[in-house]
C-alpha cells in the first residue's frame, strides 16, 4: 500500500541552524499525532510536507508525487497553520468563501460549503462579523474551517486546539477522529500529550530535528528496553501476591504504594510476567480490582525517549 | 507504522488540473476591498473628470459653429489629432492620478498579505506564485486600464460618432493601436512598480509613502540636476518624463526632451525586470529564518 506522505532522508537547514535532520517516514491513512516539545522541528516538518519550504536534502512525496513546486496537489490538502493568517477586514464568511474559490469552487458551491462548515464549527451566528473582532477561539475555529472546508484527503493541522474552549476542543477532536475513520489522512501536531492521546494512538515523536519514534504508542513503549515496565495490581491480598512475585526471575522490583490494596512491580519481560500473573491469580484465589501500566502512556514514552526520566 | 485495515478506503479521486483563472478570485477580492476603502469611491469617480473634459473637447471640436459665442477662432487644442491623445495620456496630472490610484488600490495588496501572514494560506492552495502575481496585477490593471485604455477608445469612438464619418480613422489608422500600446505600458509599469514596493514592507502606509515619494523624488532630482547642468539626458532620471517620452513617441508627436525615446523605454523595461526579480524573491509562503 502506497503511503500518502513519504519522506526520504529529509533535512532542512536554516543557515547553520538544523531544522530537521535525515527524516525518513511513511504516513498512511488515519490520524497521526506529530509530537515534540517546542522547537523540536514539528512546524518545519509540516511546512516541508506541505511544500512551503524547499528541502535542503532529501525528498517529500505526497500522493506519490513530489510536493515541492507542485501546487496542483493542494487541491486535496488542507493546511491549518499554527499562526493566524487572516484578512482582518473580511468577515469570517467572506474569508471562507474566498478561500474555497481559490480551490476552484464556484461562487454558489463556495457559499454552500462555507455555511455548512461555519455551522458545524459554531461560527454561523458570527459569520458576518469582521475577523478582527473574533476571539482567539473563534479565530482558531475559522482556521480549522479553511483547512477542512474543501473536503481534502490529507489534512495537516499545526496545533489546532490552541485557544479552544473545552467544548470546542472536544468537538474538534471528535471530528478529527471521524475524518481518520473515513480513511483520510490527518496529521496533527501538538506538544500537549493528552490532546494527541485523545485523537490517536499513532504517533511520530520528533525531537531536536530528528524522528525519535513512530508507530503505535504501546508498541513504541515495548521497544524501550532501557526503562522496565511498571505494572500496578490492585487486589485484596497484596502482600501474598508480592511474596509470590518476588521469587519470579522476570520481576526486577516489587514495591508498595500508599494505597494498602496496591502493589507495583517492575519487569523487562511483560508477556512472561502476565502469564505468571494469570496463574497466581488462580492459585492464590485473588480478587483483582485493577491491573494498570502507569508508564504505558504517551507521557511516559515521551519522557523516556527525550531523556527527561 | 501499523497499517489501518478496518474502515480504510483508499483515495482514488482525480487531482484537479490547473484552472485557467486560478488567479481570478484574488483579483475580484482586490477590487472589492478597494471599494470598501474610505473615500475611494469619491476618488474613483473624480478620476474620470479629465477624461470627461477631453470627451467634451471632442464634442465641441465637431460643433464649433454652435460654440462660436464661447470660442474665438479655431484653437489648436481643439483640433483632434494624435496630439490631443498625447495631451490626455502624457499630461502630468493624469499620471499623478494614476499614482494616486496605485496608492489607494495597490499599497496594501502584498503588504497586507505579509502583515497577516496570509501567503502561507495562498500557497497551501492550488495556486502558483505566477497566479498570485497575476491576480494582484489584474487588480491594478483593472483600475489602470479603466483610466487609460477605456477613455482612449471612447475618444476614438466618439470622434467617429460626432464626425459621422471615418475620415479620422483613415487619417490615423494606427491611433487605436497606439492607445492600446501606451495603456499597456502604463499599466505594466505602474502595476509592477506598485507591487514591488508593496512587497518590500508589511506596512501599507509605508508603501503608500514609497509609491508617492519615489515617483515625486525622481522628478525633483531631475529638476535639480537640470537646473544646474541643462543636459537633456538627465530626463532619464525622472519616472514621469520617461513615461511621457514613450507616450509622445507612440502618438507620433514631438518628444518632451531631445533624448531617443528608446532609452526611456529600455529604462522602464529594466525597472520592470528589477521589480519582477524582487517580487520573485519576496513572495514566498514562509519567512526563512537566517
Amino acid at each position: 500500500m502506497n503511503p500518502v506522505v513519504e519522506t526520504k532522508n529529509l533535512s532542512k537547514y536554516y543557515g547553520n541552524v538544523l531544522g530537521l535532520s535525515d527524516v525518513s517516514v511513511e504516513i498512511h491513512p488515519g490520524v497521526v499525532g506529530l509530537l515534540g516539545p517546542n522547537g523540536a522541528g514539528k512546524s518545519t516538518f509540516l511546512k516541508l510536507i506541505t511544500g512551503q519550504l524547499k528541502p535542503s536534502l532529501g525528498q517529500v512525496y505526497v500522493f506519490g508525487q513530489k510536493i515541492w513546486n507542485n501546487p496542483q496537489l493542494f487541491a486535496d490538502i488542507g493546511y491549518c497553520p499554527e499562526t493566524d493568517a487572516f484578512f482582518e477586514d473580511l468577515s469570517g464568511w467572506q474569508f471562507l468563501t474566498w478561500m474555497l474559490q481559490l480551490h476552484h469552487f464556484s461562487a454558489c458551491q463556495a457559499k454552500e460549503k462555507a455555511n455548512e462548515i461555519l455551522g458545524f464549527l459554531h461560527l454561523a451566528e458570527d459569520k458576518d462579523r469582521l475577523i478582527r473582532s473574533y476571539s482567539r477561539g473563534m479565530r482558531q475555529r475559522l482556521k480549522i474551517a479553511q483547512a477542512i472546508a474543501h473536503d481534502p484527503q490529507l489534512i495537516i493541522l499545526d496545533e489546532p486546539l490552541n485557544g479552544l474552549d473545552p467544548l470546542g476542543r472536544r468537538k474538534v477532536i471528535k471530528y478529527i477522529r471521524k475524518m481518520g475513520e473515513e480513511g483520510r489522512t490527518v496529521i496533527v501536531s501538538s506538544h500537549v500529550l493528552p490532546e494527541i492521546e485523545a485523537m490517536t494512538k499513532k504517533i511520530i515523536l520528533i525531537h531536536q530535528g530528528k524522528i525519535f519514534a513512530s508507530g503505535n504508542i504501546h508498541y513504541i513503549r515495548e521497544l524501550i528496553d532501557s526503562h522496565p515496565h511498571i505494572i500496578s495490581i490492585k487486589c485484596n491480598q497484596v502482600r501474598d501476591l508480592a511474596a509470590a512475585l518476588i521469587k519470579a526471575e522476570e520481576v526486577i522490583k516489587v514495591f508498595f504504594t500508599p494505597d494498602p490494596q496496591e502493589v507495583q512491580i517492575e519487569t523487562r519481560q511483560r508477556d512472561v510476567f502476565f502469564d505468571r500473573l494469570q496463574k497466581l491469580i488462580l492459585e492464590l484465589d485473588l480478587n483483582v480490582e485493577a491491573i494498570t501500566s502507569p508508564d504505558d502512556n504517551l507521557q511516559a514514552v515521551f519522557d523516556y525517549l527525550i531523556g527527561e526520566k | 507504522m501499523s497499517i489501518r485495515k478496518k474502515g480504510y478506503s483508499h483515495w482514488e479521486g482525480q487531482l484537479k488540473e490547473s484552472a485557467f483563472v486560478a488567479w481570478f478570485p484574488l483579483t475580484r477580492l482586490g477590487i472589492k476591498l478597494a471599494f470598501q476603502k474610505r473615500f475611494f469611491k469619491l476618488f474613483f469617480f473624480s478620476a474620470f473628470l479629465p477624461a470627461l473634459i477631453f470627451l467634451a473637447g471632442i464634442y465641441v471640436s465637431e460643433r464649433m459653429e454652435d460654440f462660436r459665442f464661447m470660442i474665438q477662432g479655431q484653437p489648436s487644442f481643439l483640433q483632434i489629432t494624435p496630439n490631443y491623445f498625447k495631451a490626455y495620456f502624457t499630461n502630468s496630472f493624469f499620471l499623478f492620478l494614476l499614482v494616486l490610484m496605485m496608492i489607494f488600490v495597490g499599497s496594501g495588496l502584498i503588504a497586507d498579505d505579509l502583515k497577516f501572514k496570509a501567503l502561507q494560506l495562498y500557497f497551501a492552495r492550488p495556486l502558483r506564485k505566477v497566479d498570485y502575481l497575476l491576480g494582484k496585477m489584474a487588480t491594478l490593471g483593472f483600475f489602470l486600464l479603466l483610466l487609460s485604455l477605456i477613455p482612449g477608445w471612447i475618444f476614438v469612438l466618439f470622434k467617429l460618432v460626432f464626425a459621422g464619418n471615418f475620415a479620422f480613422l483613415r487619417s490615423y489608422p494606427w491611433l487605436p493601436l497606439a492607445v492600446v500600446a501606451y495603456s499597456l505600458i502604463l499599466t505594466l509599469f505602474f502595476a509592477i512598480y506598485t507591487l514591488t514596493l508593496s512587497a518590500l514592507s508589511s506596512n501599507s502606509r509605508h508603501v503608500a509613502l514609497m509609491i508617492f515619494g519615489i515617483y515625486l523624488a525622481s522628478d525633483i532630482i531631475f529638476g535639480i540636476f537640470y537646473q544646474n547642468f541643462h543636459h537633456p539626458y538627465l530626463a532619464l532620471l525622472s519616472l514621469k518624463l520617461n513615461l511621457q517620452q514613450v507616450g509622445a513617441a507612440l502618438f507620433g508627436e514631438k518628444l518632451f526632451y531631445p533624448v531617443p525615446w528608446g532609452w526611456s523605454l529600455l529604462l522602464l523595461i529594466m525597472l520592470m525586470g528589477l521589480g519582477l526579480a524582487i517580487l520573485n524573491r519576496r513572495i514566498r509562503s514562509v519567512e526563512v529564518v537566517k
